[in-house]
């Protein structure tokens, strides 16, 4: 810890994961309104749909993930787009378990190395199972 | 019909306003959308993935300021991450009558908070509990209203936990932060400074919700042209929000606060009788 009597900065650690965690809304964000416009462009209208094909498909995240990539836009870019900032979404605080995991580490503090390992098999078993 | 465009710039109100109260977003947002007919699971699933943008957001203006605790915040996630997975996959299965009460009720708790018992002085000087001083369950911040540092331990770091699983679990099943709930927690068994608390609720309400979104991703109840609209809506809200938070008086906080929680559990309750 450094000192305490300046909030201002923070230290390394809580600066670099305010970096990730800003740079991850920021560029989801981005794709999700990206994706809005161009949703305008694809199908004439913006309206909320119930229709299936705006759904993300039932599975579970890693196999979300692959098949993003794998099958490309193939649902039109709009959707992908949006998809794609969606991903990023999900992706940025489950990077933000990993940065920690790997501080804690590096700082030889086994205990939290532990809380945060946990904390981090407890999220991959849910992206990975449901 | 409900639009994008119309959606995003409701949003952006709601995030504002959930940000002043301390509702959060999705709490505003979740009976609104449900009045204007969009399936309750359904506004559940997509107001939880938009609270991934929301925390986080915020988060990351915080935690800069080195008044969050990361180290309590991930003690605490461990908790509220397998209660928001649990609350999550019982929210697939039961009946959205059920969702309708509970979700009344819910927020019902949320006047509960309104007194506040630690003030930033008298936070726990000793160290009461052995599992806190084993994992050094503390910190310090320097606090500009009083302009001096607050040390503080951590307190019943276990019932704390059972607490934040309970929070967790809530947040799962009704795609919210409660972070008034994780907040009253915080500044009742683990005695956290109120700065402390929310900003630390902040930071934890974002794993949480990335926990209850990976069940709701598998069930399929992801629209996109829902929470796309309201991610960017309610992120951009929150962030306004916060930047006027403290210019605000409390009085006009509170009356905001009680007349919104008010008229979301009036909507619910009916929904939920309506639908028996």
């Amino acid at each position: 810890m450094s000192s305490p009597d300046r909030n201002s900065g923070g230290t390394k650690f809580e600066r670099s994961i305010s970096y990730l965690l800003g740079a991850g809304v920021v560029t989801s964000l981005i794709l999700i309104a990206v994706g809005i416009l161009l949703f305008f462009f694809q199908f004439g209208n913006l309206a909320v749909s119930e229709k299936k094909s705006m759904f993300l498909q039932e599975k579970n995240f890693f196999i979300f993930l692959y098949d993003l990539f794998r099958d490309g836009p193939s649902q039109g870019m709009a959707l992908w787009v949006m998809t794609l900032g969606i991903a990023v979404l999900i992706l940025t605080p489950y990077a933000r378990v990993f940065l920690s995991v790997f501080y804690f580490l590096r700082e030889r503090d086994f205990k939290f190395s532990f809380i945060t390992l946990l904390v981090l098999v407890i999220l991959t078993l849910s992206l990975a199972t449901h | 019909m409900l639009s994008m465009v119309s959606l995003l710039f409701l949003s952006i109100p709601v995030g504002f306003l959930g940000a002043l109260t301390g509702l959060g977003g999705a709490s505003i947002l979740i009976p609104i959308l449900v009045f204007l007919g969009i399936p309750v699971k359904e506004a559940i699933a997509c107001g939880m993935a938009s609270i991934i943008a929301t925390s986080s957001g915020s988060a990351s203006l915080y935690v800069r300021e080195k008044i969050a605790n990361v180290r309590v915040a991930m003690f605490l996630e461990m908790f509220t991450t397998v209660g928001a997975i649990a609350g999550a996959t019982i929210t697939t299965f039961i009946s959205p009558t059920l969702l309708y009460f509970f979700f009344a009720a819910f927020l019902a708790t949320s006047f509960l908070k309104s007194k506040r018992t630690v003030s930033e002085s008298t936070a726990s000087p000793e160290w009461p509990d052995r599992l806190s001083r084993w994992l050094n369950l503390r910190g310090s911040y320097f606090d500009e209203a009083y302009q001096r540092t607050i040390e503080y331990k951590v307190s019943h770091p276990l019932l704390g936990g059972a607490g934040m699983l309970l929070a967790g679990l809530a947040a799962g099943m009704l795609g919210i932060g409660a972070g008034a709930f994780k907040v009253t927690v915080q500044e009742n068994i683990l005695k956290l400074p109120p700065k402390v608390s929310s900003t630390t609720s902040n930071f934890i309400i974002g794993m949480t919700a990335l926990a209850g979104t990976s069940v709701y991703l598998y069930s399929g109840l992801l629209n996109l042209t829902l929470m796309g609209p309201m991610a960017v809506g309610t992120t951009l809200g929150a962030v306004l929000g916060g930047r006027v938070l403290n210019k605000l008086r409390n009085r006009t906080l509170r009356i905001l606060f009680f007349t919104i929680v008010f008229f979301l559990i009036v909507q619910m309750v009916y929904k939920g009788v309506n639908s028996l």
